[in-house]
Order: C-alpha cells, then structure tokens, then sequence
C-alpha cells in the first residue's frame, strides 16, 4: 500500500466512522435494526449534488442533505411505531422506495461535481496537498459529530434515549414516551448517514444512485471491529472505537485488496468486508470460549 | 385518592384463549393507604396493578387519582405520579446503564427532560446519601454498570429510585418474589420504612397471606377478576392466615387452602 492508498483509506474511514456512528445509534443504542441508511446515504448524496449543480451553496446544500436523511429515518421509525410493523420490515421499505426517489431527485443515475463549488473547495487554494488536507478536514468533521453525539448521550434526553433501547419498560415506567424516542433517534441516524453521503459526493466528486449499497454492512463493519479491539464499557469509547473500527476497517480492506500474493481484486470488496465482519464477530464468542477453557482447567 | 370504578379487562378478547382479568373492580384508596393485594393465580392481581400504572388500559370502567381521571393516559404519563418496582429484578433497571445513570433516569421522571448533562455534582450527592442508607456499600460504585449488582441489590436500588422524586403511589407487584429469604425481608423492611417516611399510598401485590396481614393497614383480596373481601385497619387486627381463607369461604362459597396461594 502507498501513501496515496493509506491516506485515502483513512480519509473514507473517517467519514464511514459518521456512518458507523449513526448505526451505533439504531442497532446498539435503541436496539432498531436499520437497513434505511442503504437508501439514506445516496439521499444525502444525491440531494447534495443536485443543489450545488443548481449553484446552491454547498453548506446549505449539506444541511439540506441532513434534513432529507432525517426525514427518511423518521419514515422508517414512523411506519414501526406508528403501524407497528417489524423494525427490520420498515426499514426495508423505505430503502427500497428510496432507490426511486434517489433517480427523481437526480433526474438521472449519476452527477459529477468536478469544478463545482464544495465545502472542500478552499482547501485546494492551501498551499498544502489535499492528500493531506482532506483527511484531516474529515478528521475534523468525525471529531465535531463524536463529541456533539457524545455530549448529546450524556444528556438527559440522551439517556431516556439509551434506556428506551435498553429496557423499554423500565423506561416507559420512568416516565419515558419511548415512541418519541424512537423516532427521533432513528431520525438523528439517517441524518448523521445523509451527511457521510453529502460528504462523500463533494469528496468524491460525484454521486450516484448505486452509492449506498453495503453502507449497511460497512457501518456494522465500523461498530463491529471496534467492539472487538475496544471490548466498550462506556459510550464515550464506543463512540470512539466505531470511529477507529472504521479505518482500521478500510485499512485492512486496502491491505487485503492490494495484497499481491492473495490474488484478490478490487471485486473481492464484499468478500473481503464479509470475511472481516464475520472474524470481528467471531473473535468475542471464541476469546470467551478460551477464557471458560482456562478457567475450567485452573479449577480442575 | 386513587378511585377505580367498576374496572373490566379482557385478555385476547374474541378467541379461544380470552381470558376476563377483571370483571368489575371497585375500589377506593385513601391518602396514606398501603393496601396488600393478594389472591390466587389469575385472581387479577397484576391486572389490577397494570391498570393502575397504565400498562393496561380497561375497557369499561374508570381510573381517577386525585380527582383527575388518569383511564386513558399511557404509563409514561403516569410516571410523574405512580412508581413502580417490578418482580423480576431486572426488570426495574437498565442493566447496562450504571448505577448513577439509572438514578438519573428516575430523577427525569417528572419533569421534561433536557439537553444538559444527566449528571452533575448535586445529582451524585444525593444519590450517594441515598444509597448510603441501605449499608450495602454501593454509595461507592455509583459508576458501575447496574448489571454487575446481584437481584436484591438492584431490588433495593429500584426502591430507592421509585422515591428520588415526590411521589404520590408507589405500585409494588411481588417485588421480594424472585428473591431468597433473608434478601425478600430486606426489600420488604425497606418498603415498610420508605413508605413511612415519604407517606406514599401504596399498592402492593403479594403470594403470602402472611405478608399480607403484616404489612400495611388493609388487605385486599381478588378472586376471579372481583374483590372478594377488603379488610382494613381495626376490622385487620389479629386476624391468622385461617381466618383470611376463613373469610374467603365465606365470601366466595369456595374452599381454598393456603398452599393453593402460594405454590404458583
């Protein structure tokens, strides 16, 4: 791997570790398993580019992508709670309208913003490269959402949030409308997916509707292996370890595809992503095991 | 100040397995009560305690307390005035939350929640003086993971989060039964005293007719849905366990032993 393909990699970590932090949000905090943010980055993208295309300026055009992820997460949460209807169901029906609306916001499958004006434009005008100053600009972007998700966590809202995923009852008992919770949560999700696809088509230059397939699995990739190296007793280390988990994951997956003596190819990607989320989900079960093993043997 | 009124509930209504939970439950409970509710398996007991906290809506009669008619408010609207501690210890607690973001949770419950930081120097304070009364030492782990405390502990703690906050009931349905002897006499001190202290109308649901008769001031008891008899206070005193089935007999025209009650 070489220095362009390193900090690359870091760069597409750091913004999937928004991705990873919004379905930490869904899947580990409110315990919703959310397949909307399939359809929810290339939302963001696609809102993002069609407005700066339209000359909007690219800051109103993130805080739009923003809003629209929102709304899509809160259609998820609205058809779940509202009709009660599977979680997992719902999500998957708004995906899969999402694929539609993508094209009808696009008017097309795909829109290039080369030489269009991005939130990353001044930093071509620094006398530093972009190699280096897009990844620390990401840096920057992950930093500010960790800390802000964090303080919001911590908060007394944050906290209804985490109990109604955690025990609903017990949180209904407290005093908690654990719908409300829900909605918001799922919304406040997709909104942090939207903004990695808004950033990823100004990064990136462009935005297709083809985008988010696998963010899923990239973002369960993210929480995943940095659970396996973080083993997070505390959200603050979570927040941080998905962050983490999501370079460590893209790095791994550069070094895979790049390895010359494995034979694989840039098609291998959803084989490698498979084969590591499966080991970071396997490693827990089997460092458990081997601690039982010990333990029994101590004893015996 | 809690007034039920001709109460009916039916389970799975309209197929095989409809069950009537209640079937016309009046009652009044005055300010200060501390009402035992016992009865035998499928008596009605945990409807009529479900009820009361809104986990069940009826769908005849009414439910006021304190002159509001509270029948159609979800249990989350309830919270700001009944407490609740669950039989199952886990139930009552966020296991993965800890010990100071649970009390946290249950300082929140009667007022609207905010974006400022759910714990703060004031906060911890209180819940270590709180906590330091049950002499179990967790004044000191207030940032470990609820999870990590055994059933009684978590049992105690959730008693002492029903009262953080000025409340007026506080529903307890068999909250020492999943819990060994000597832990359940525990609980069931410390119910006695805290209700005491904060002069809670309680409602407490039970398997013993022997804690029924100790504790508090009236005993209630449901069979099939209805109340078969409510003794209180002086008409309460010196009454035995035989003369409870005594007056079940009576009452209801059917023998029942003791142990009928309790093995369920």
């Amino acid at each position: 791997m070489n220095l362009i393909q390193f900090m690359g990699a870091l760069e597409i970590g750091l913004l999937y570790g928004l991705v990873g932090i919004g379905v930490l949000l869904s899947f580990r905090i409110l315990d919703f398993p959310d397949l909307t943010v399939d359809g929810s980055f290339p939302l963001g993208a696609a809102v993002c580019a069609i407005l700066i295309v339209e000359d909007v300026n690219p800051w109103i055009a993130t805080f739009c992508a923003i809003l629209a992820g929102m709304a899509a997460g809160l259609t998820t949460a609205w058809i779940s709670v509202r009709w009660n209807i599977l979680n997992l169901l719902a999500s998957i029906l708004t995906m899969t309208a999402l694929y539609s609306i993508n094209l009808r916001i696009m008017g097309r499958s795909n829109i290039a913003l080369l030489g269009e004006e991005t939130i990353f434009r001044p930093l071509e005008s620094s006398s530093y490269s972009l190699l280096y100053t897009k990844p620390i600009a990401m840096f920057v972007v992950a930093g500010v959402v960790l800390v802000l998700i964090y303080r919001f966590l911590s908060s007394e809202k944050g906290l209804a949030m985490r109990a109604t995923g955690a025990n609903p009852r017990m949180a209904k008992a407290q005093g908690i409308a654990i719908n409300r919770q829900i909605l918001f949560g799922i919304s406040l999700s997709n909104g942090l997916v939207a903004l990695a696809g808004a950033l990823f088509a100004q990064g990136e230059g462009f935005a297709d509707v083809t985008l988010g397939s696998g963010t899923i699995i990239v973002g369960l990739a993210a929480v995943i292996v940095g659970e396996a190296f973080f083993n997070p007793k505390v959200i603050f280390t979570a927040l941080i370890a998905c962050v983490v988990g999501s370079i460590f994951y893209r790095l791994t997956v550069a070094m895979a595809l790049n390895a010359g003596f494995l034979g694989t190819q840039s098609s291998d990607l959803n084989l490698v992503t498979a084969i590591l989320v499966g080991i970071a989900m396997i490693t827990p079960k089997l460092r458990a095991k081997i601690l039982d093993f010990k333990a029994a043997r101590n004893s015996a | 100040m809690i007034r039920m009124t001709d109460l009916h509930v039916t389970f799975n209504r309209g197929t095989a397995m409809e069950t009537k939970a209640l079937r016309g439950v009046t009652l009044d409970i005055k300010k200060g009560d501390f009402v035992c509710v016992i009865g035998g398996n499928g008596a009605g007991k945990s409807t009529l305690l479900n009820a009361l906290c809104g986990d069940v809506i009826p769908e005849r009669g009414t439910i006021s307390i304190d002159d509001r008619d509270v029948t159609a408010l979800t249990s989350w609207q309830r919270a700001p005035f009944v407490a609740r501690v669950f039989q199952d210890p886990m139930a009552g607690t966020c296991a993965n939350l800890t010990i100071e973001e649970n009390m946290a949770l249950a300082m929140g419950r009667d007022e609207k929640r905010t974006l400022k930081s759910a714990l703060n120097k004031e906060h911890r304070e209180k819940f270590r003086s709180q906590l330091s009364r049950l002499k179990l030492g967790l004044e000191n782990r207030l940032q470990d993971p609820i999870g990590m405390l055994s059933g009684g502990q978590r049992q105690a703690v959730s008693l002492i989060m029903a009262v953080l906050k000025p409340m007026k009931i506080i529903a307890l349905d068999e909250h020492t039964a999943a819990l060994d002897p000597k832990t359940a006499a525990f609980i069931l001190e410390l119910t006695r005293e805290i209700v005491e202290e904060t002069h809670l109308t309680a409602l407490m649901v039970t398997h013993s007719m022997q804690q029924a008769l100790e504790l508090g001031n009236r005993t209630l008891m449901l069979h099939e849905g209805r109340v078969v008899f409510d003794v209180r206070d002086e008409a309460r005193k010196g009454l035995t366990v035989a003369d409870l089935l005594n007056l079940f007999h009576k009452a209801s025209g059917l023998e029942l032993d003791d142990d009928s009650m309790l093995l369920s």
